[in-house]
């Protein structure tokens, strides 16, 4: 039988899926051509590495399968699946069929897709013994079911387990209408293939979509391939500065909304559109705003939850570089005066380096209890913040400037070198994550190995050496509060607890561990006041009284401040709480 | 006779309740302490005139002997309404308007703590100056004498950081004061106060301010003190910003006096019109909220409730006592319209 493969009504249909094309390539094209070189050279080195196969097997599970959002949300879960494992087994399915009945030659693009109408007369009967027909009604229905899911939600997002939705831009809302088209028409079409204007219907509703997806978040559905391969070979973003590479991460995001929900300055405080969905729409479409960027407590709470893994807390520190206008360097010269060299002879033979950081030097009942626990432990201490110290930078970092906290960096790591420690402890986990991160002082780069510990890492060893020994004082009930920057910013969650049980028991709250909530006045938020900051402490105060504990227990001395504010529990750092037991 | 409840027992509720006496109506002041005066128990000289203040309280607290009012001491007030109080226990005190008068808190200067508060021995706040002074036993901790000595404003006032945007007013006169008499005690010590701005709103402060720097030597530095700690022979270092010279500077002194600011009293939350059953306005504060500041200044909203004193915003005793006999006339106008 001779086929043209040809009719009017497969325009809008070709003219949209080449517009997506275009459109596409050129964007991918243009963002992989501005990489840095380091990235590129990375590309290549790992393009051809079992890298490559395990993202194979990622854009596997998470673009068609969307395993991590089932884990978040089961019904948001399966309407991704149904959409997208859904689709694609009808395009795999629709050209193995194509080829059942046509046999190997070349089919056009609108012969697979328009396949029923090219094909009219013919006989659909089984063939090689497979019901094509039916496998592919009962496809075309699994992606029906997740679009009334779609529907559903647009209109109800509370049934779907989720408080809040996004709220859409233009080309997303033109997307969406014709998406919502594209099956109903398709099912019509396939039902009635002799009626030429539902075949236009579904035509336009394909090109429509298409023209309009780069330009949508419907975008996610490509981006998110070369994202997850750009990730394994090692590419990330760079909180210094915005990247050609983040424009693959901010077009992955699908706005799906699961970051808004753990959003505690929506949830407690009243905050809407600051979020990282609305972050990553604003930076997308060129409309950030300074008040946007900075509205953010960079808690991780939404990172940890996002089902596509974006890098949200270092996208937002890019942006903040950025419109923190020209390199501040030199306006405020923080360094002023600071004399390095001090004290550094003879100091040589002490190993132990403290480091306070400005909270813990605001809070002298912590800066006590460290004292009295290096006295019991017989360990002699250099402490960095009397002898010309500065700050650790992060404060700076996140404000987006950077060049001051590199000073600021670049002086500490001097001064620790200068005095030939080996260990640095710090009380707190703002300091310690840039000292992690940034600083480098255990990779023996530019000197010897100084290794970073967090004194709650610090105390767990030297009770685990029998340096310390704690007595019980009766029985007391614990609750501890995980600090942003000391769980999620250092992976550190066991080491606090471990103390806490050596002196007492522990109970719970709620959120705990990765999912613990911040306590509202992270250094990273710069837009809110003080009314905003209690009543998250509030909130989280509430949260830990639920317990029953009779003394709230943190780990950094900013979180132990902020939770005072909002609790009438007791609230200690672990360093009292040891000082307090100290045999 | 109609009967005005008076809650609380401090200055403003022993002037509101003596001129309801004179109004002819049957005031009851509830306090829940053992003893009326307030916190003027508490003090020694007041500012500006420095005179005693047993002389104000015994004066005070004569005449409501004289006037035969009732108290009820040890009673504390849990609720409000405009038909009387709710009072521990749960048990009520029908009333045909009410006075509220239960005042101000002190700041808890522990919250700051990077100044040391209960934590280094020689860091006091102006309330512990007060009752040293009292007792004639003004001394660092080992009972020796200061010899620099350092005043710090605006503790727990006008600091987001713990919540307390207001000025309390009445401490920057305070801290002059007692640097004067911190003075007259230890002639020979240095004396620091530092200070964001001078407030001296009253009659006479300033003259006193100005007196305080020519007459008694005492150093006024612009700028907030950030931290205190212990040196190693037992003083404490404080580091500040003289914001007037653009420089940090580091000082050692050997008693540290913080001066607390007025902070909304406890019981307005137990009041407050937010919980279940309603009841009277809260500022964003914390302090009580008039109607206005100018006519209706001493009215709450909630008919037949009136305001006096410190419960609505930081006030000196004259102004505490003022509000007192306007809440009294306040009180003397709506009875009279009711049967
Ligand atoms: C350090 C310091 C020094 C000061 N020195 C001076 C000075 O020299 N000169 C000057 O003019 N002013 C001075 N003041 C200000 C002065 O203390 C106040 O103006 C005055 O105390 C206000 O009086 P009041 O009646 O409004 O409140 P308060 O004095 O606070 O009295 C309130 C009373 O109500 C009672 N109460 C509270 N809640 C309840 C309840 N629920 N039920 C029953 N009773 C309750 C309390 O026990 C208290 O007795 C000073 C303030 C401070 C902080
Ligand atoms: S009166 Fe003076 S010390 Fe008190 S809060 Fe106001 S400015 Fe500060």
């Amino acid at each position: 039988m001779e086929m043209t493969f040809y009719s009017g009504f497969v325009i809008p249909f070709i003219v949209g899926t080449s517009v997506l094309f275009a459109v596409i390539l050129y964007k991918y094209v243009r963002w992989m051509a501005r990489l840095p070189r380091r990235d590129k050279l990375l590309v290549w080195r790992r393009m051809f590495s079992v890298a490559t196969l395990k993202g194979l097997w990622e854009c596997f599970t998470e673009c068609l399968l969307h395993r991590r959002i089932w884990r978040v949300n089961p019904l948001l879960g399966y309407m991704h699946t149904a959409f997208a494992l859904g689709w694609f087994l009808l395009i795999v399915v629709g050209w193995v069929e194509t080829v059942a009945y046509l046999g190997w030659r070349f089919v056009p693009l609108q012969g697979h897709i328009f396949f029923d109408y090219f094909t009219q007369g013919m006989d659909h009967g089984p063939r090689w013994g497979i019901d094509f027909e039916l496998i592919m009604d009962i496809l075309l229905l699994y992606v029906l079911s997740g679009l009334a899911l779609a529907v559903f939600k647009r209109f109800r997002s509370r049934s779907l387990g989720m408080k809040r939705t996004t709220r859409l831009t233009l080309g997303d809302r033109t997307a969406m209408g014709a998406l919502w088209f594209v099956f109903p028409m398709r099912l019509l079409a396939e039902s009635f293939p002799s009626q030429l204007p539902l075949w236009w219907g579904y035509s336009i509703a394909l090109g429509v979509f298409f023209v309009a997806m780069p330009f949508s978040r419907y975008m996610h559905i490509f981006t998110e391939i070369p994202l997850i391969f750009l990730r394994r070979w090692g590419i990330r973003s760079e909180a210094g500065r915005e990247k050609s590479f983040d424009h693959f991460q901010l077009e992955a995001c699908s706005r799906c909304g699961v970051c808004i929900d753990p959003c505690q300055l929506q949830r407690d405080a009243g905050f809407w559109n600051v979020q990282s969905a609305y972050f990553i729409r604003d930076r997308r479409y060129n409309n950030l705003t300074r008040y946007v960027a900075d509205n953010c407590l960079l808690c991780g709470r939404c990172q940890r939850s996002c089902p596509v893994g974006l890098e949200l807390d270092t996208l937002r520190l890019g942006s903040r570089w950025t419109l923190s206008g020209a390199p501040s360097n030199g306006r405020f010269n923080y360094a002023r005066g600071v004399d390095l060299s001090s004290g550094a002879a003879g100091s040589g033979d002490r190993r132990v380096g403290y480091f306070a950081g400005c909270m813990t030097l605001l809070s002298p009942r912590i800066l006590r209890a460290m004292e009295r626990i290096f006295d019991a432990a017989g360990e002699p201490v250099w402490w960095a913040d009397r002898d010309g110290g500065v700050c650790c930078g992060r404060p700076l970092k996140l404000s987006g400037d950077l060049d001051a906290a590199r000073d600021m960096m670049r002086m500490n790591t001097e001064l620790f070198r200068n005095h030939c420690i080996t260990m640095l402890v710090t009380s707190c986990p703002i300091c310690l994550r840039v000292f992690r991160e940034d600083y480098r002082l255990d990779t023996g780069v530019d000197g010897p190995k100084i290794e970073v510990l967090h004194h709650s890492e610090y105390f767990a060893r030297l009770i685990a050496e029998g340096r310390l020994t704690l007595k019980e004082v009766g029985s007391q009930l614990f609750t501890y509060h995980d600090p942003c920057e000391l769980g999620r910013g250092c992976g550190i969650y066991d080491a606090p607890r471990e103390i806490i049980a050596a002196v007492g028991s522990l109970v719970e709250p709620t959120e705990t561990r990765s999912k613990a909530l911040c306590c509202g006045s992270s250094l990273a938020n710069t837009a809110i006041n003080d009314i905003a900051q209690v009543r998250m402490a509030q909130t989280v105060g509430r949260d830990f009284e639920a317990t029953g504990a009779a003394t709230l227990v943190t780990a950094c001395p900013l979180c132990k401040k902020a939770l005072a504010r909002g609790t009438s529990l007791p609230v200690q750092d672990l360093a009292e709480i040891i000082e307090h037991h100290l045999a | 006779m109609k009967k005005v409840a008076v809650i609380g027992g401090g200055p403003a509720g022993m002037q509101a309740a003596l001129s309801l006496v004179q109004m002819g109506l049957a005031p009851v002041i509830v306090e829940c302490s053992s003893a009326l005066g307030g916190k003027l128990k508490d003090w020694h000289q007041l500012f500006p005139s420095m005179t005693p203040a047993h002389e104000v309280l015994d004066e005070l607290t004569g005449q409501i002997a004289d006037a035969g009012v009732e108290v009820m001491l040890h009673t504390e007030v849990e609720g409000v309404t405009g038909q009387g109080v709710t009072l521990a226990g749960g048990r009520k005190l029908e009333a045909d308007a009410v006075v509220v008068a239960s005042g101000f808190d002190i700041f808890d200067a522990r919250l700051k703590e990077e100044y040391g508060y209960h934590i280094y021995d020689n860091v006091f706040t102006t309330v512990d100056v007060e009752r040293m002074l009292n007792k004639g036993a003004v001394a660092l901790h080992d009972g020796s004498a200061p010899r620099r000595i350092a005043f710090v404003h605006c503790v727990g006032s006008r600091d987001e950081k713990v919540n307390q945007k207001h000025c309390s007013k009445v401490c920057c006169i305070t801290g002059v004061k007692q640097a004067m008499e911190m003075r007259t005690l230890f002639p020979e010590a240095e004396i620091f106060n530092f200070y964001m701005d001078i407030r001296m709103f009253g009659p006479g402060y300033e003259e006193m301010y100005q007196s305080a720097q020519q007459d008694y030597g005492i150093n006024f530095i612009r700028g907030r003190v950030s931290e205190a700690s212990p040196t190693i022979d037992g003083r404490l270092q404080i580091k500040a910003e003289d914001t007037l010279v653009g420089r940090p500077m580091k000082m050692t002194v050997d008693m540290l006096v913080l001066l607390v600011g007025m902070k909304a009293g406890g019981s307005n939350a137990k009041f407050s019109a937010a919980l279940p059953g309603g009841g009277i306005t809260l500022s964003s504060s914390g302090f009580v909220a008039p109607v206005d500041l100018f006519a209706g200044n001493v009215s709450s909203g909630l008919e037949g409730v009136f305001y006096a004193g410190t419960v609505s915003a930081p006030k000196t005793i004259g102004e505490s006592i003022d509000e007192g006999a306007m809440a009294a006339l306040r009180v003397a106008e709506y009875l009279k319209g009711r049967k």
